[in-house]
């Protein structure tokens, strides 16, 4: 329908494809990105994956009309040798990642209907790989709340910044076009929840997160958070945290709380060349043991668009989220 | 001698460069668009911080920016938008994964005049004090 949409509408913004921009055709922009990883740990199957390989396509119509999908081919492994450990399935999914509507009330608020990127902390709503800091995604920012929420949202975004960012969304029964059990941790039925976000520059910011959810199997979660991002010249700081309340969990977790933080640095060498580290811990529900990560990396990014990273992972206590090891990646927004 | 041609050198480096400051930005729209002028520079930086995206009679918003590295872009970058480019260039491709598309390109004075007249709901800027035919005149900073 938006291909038809396109074709029928006048061509408004033709120009020369500029990598990261997208394609313009009429009133819609067909966008990308994808991220070759590979994956050295020291223990578990060494592997060649084609992590993300994702399309969106924005549309903007008029006030009401601003139509947005995002489907993406996720974990397809090209190479794998070592132990097979890692029981994940590598043979790639097909996964509809967002699809939604955009309606302009105000110049200031937003009312979203459709399959959204959930607002819990900063990571998971600009979640691609060119985007974000590292190749290893740090537990906290997507594996203890729902990532997704298919329902209403509304948003509430000052023109001139002078108040804080506010969102509020719901998710009444179930997710939709729901992600297999083999790349999630938790499926969700009902989410709600609520973020606050304190403009503290450009890019620079303060939020809170709130959410209450109910999983497939019934449990109760609700979960505080917080996230920062601050930048001092060529240091730039960020972080979040959540804490998670788990009620009725009965015998499926091995601790009723759940929380975790990660902290992060990074320094711009030169307007290419960057370093950064970061260190996480986090309390797994289902396990006894906290996980403490150490990670350090260097990113070499030829234009904002793309981004060629090497990093290494040091697990220093409790049992690992996320393998002791070298990952390096290459990813491109298109 | 030497110190008078120097000083002569000096002088002129000074003319020359408050010229080029007085030559202006005149930020232009579409002519078709209905909007009481002049519009606050802060009202143009927020669209172009993809803040607001449709104009009061509801049509969308169409920004468009020179091309990285030009004269005009750092002028209207550091004076209007008050912003690091390097940052910018970050923020955008963040909002453009939001769903809200950055500003376009047009890689000359002449290409985006051309657009902005063609295109409705389009908004740029160019050099100068002399507004061009065809075209709406939003603000002028100085």
């Amino acid at each position: 329908m938006l291909a038809f949409l396109a074709l029928a509408a006048p061509s408004a913004r033709a120009e020369d494809y500029q990598l990261g921009h997208g394609l313009d055709i009429g009133p819609l922009n067909i966008a990308g990105y994808s991220d070759l990883v590979a994956r050295l740990p020291n223990q578990k199957q060494k592997s060649i994956d084609l992590d993300d390989l994702s399309l969106f396509v924005t549309g903007h119509f008029n006030r009401l009309f601003n139509p947005f999908v995002e489907a993406e081919l996720t974990g397809l492994s090209f190479v794998r040798s070592g132990p097979a450990v890692d029981h994940r399935h590598r043979d790639g999914d097909f996964v509809l990642e967002r699809l939604y509507n955009d309606s302009y009330l105000t110049d200031s608020t937003t009312l979203r209907l459709g399959k959204m990127l959930s607002a819990v902390g900063e990571w998971n709503e600009i979640h691609a790989a060119p985007l974000v800091l590292s190749a290893v995604r740090p537990a906290v920012t997507f594996r203890n709340f729902s990532e997704y929420t298919t329902g209403a949202s509304l948003r509430y975004a000052d023109p001139y910044s002078q108040f804080p960012d506010l969102q509020l969304y719901f998710q009444p029964t179930g997710e939709f076009s729901e992600r297999p059990r083999n790349i999630t941790a938790h499926q969700y039925r009902s989410v709600e929840g609520a973020h606050v976000s304190f403009p503290l520059g450009l890019l620079d910011k303060f939020g809170l997160s709130f959410q209450q959810s109910k999983d497939v199997f019934g449990v109760n979660q609700s979960l505080f958070g917080a996230d920062v991002h601050y930048t001092l010249g060529k240091l730039t700081l960020q972080g979040e945290t959540t804490f998670s309340d788990i009620g009725n969990n009965g015998t499926r977790t091995a601790r009723d709380t759940e929380w975790g933080v990660y902290t992060a640095a990074s320094y711009a060498v030169t307007d290419n060349w960057s370093l950064y580290g970061w260190y996480e811990g986090f309390a797994d529900r289902t396990s006894s043991s906290t996980a403490h990560d150490l990670l350090f990396g260097i990113a070499y990014r030829p234009q904002p668009a793309m981004v060629f990273r090497l990093e290494y992972l040091q697990n220093i206590g409790g049992r690992p989220v996320n393998p002791t090891g070298l990952t390096a990646s290459w990813a491109v927004l298109f | 001698m030497a110190r008078v041609l120097l000083g002569f050198a000096i002088l002129a480096l000074l003319l020359f460069s408050g010229a080029a400051q007085a030559e202006g930005l005149l930020i232009i729209a579409n002519p078709n668009l209905i909007v009481v002028t002049p519009v606050p520079l802060s009202q143009i930086a927020a669209i172009y911080l993809l803040r607001v995206t449709n104009w009061p009679d509801g049509n969308h918003i169409v920004p468009v920016n020179r091309e990285a590295g030009s004269r005009m872009r750092e002028e209207f970058t550091t004076r209007v938008l008050q912003q690091d480019n390097a940052e910018l260039a970050i923020y955008w491709n963040e909002m453009h994964f939001q769903g809200k598309m950055p500003p376009l390109v047009q890689e000359s004075e002449q290409a985006m005049i051309a657009f902005i007249r063609n295109v409705p709901g389009s908004i740029g800027y160019i050099s100068g004090s002399a507004p061009p035919l065809d075209v709406k005149v939003l603000a002028y900073v100085p």
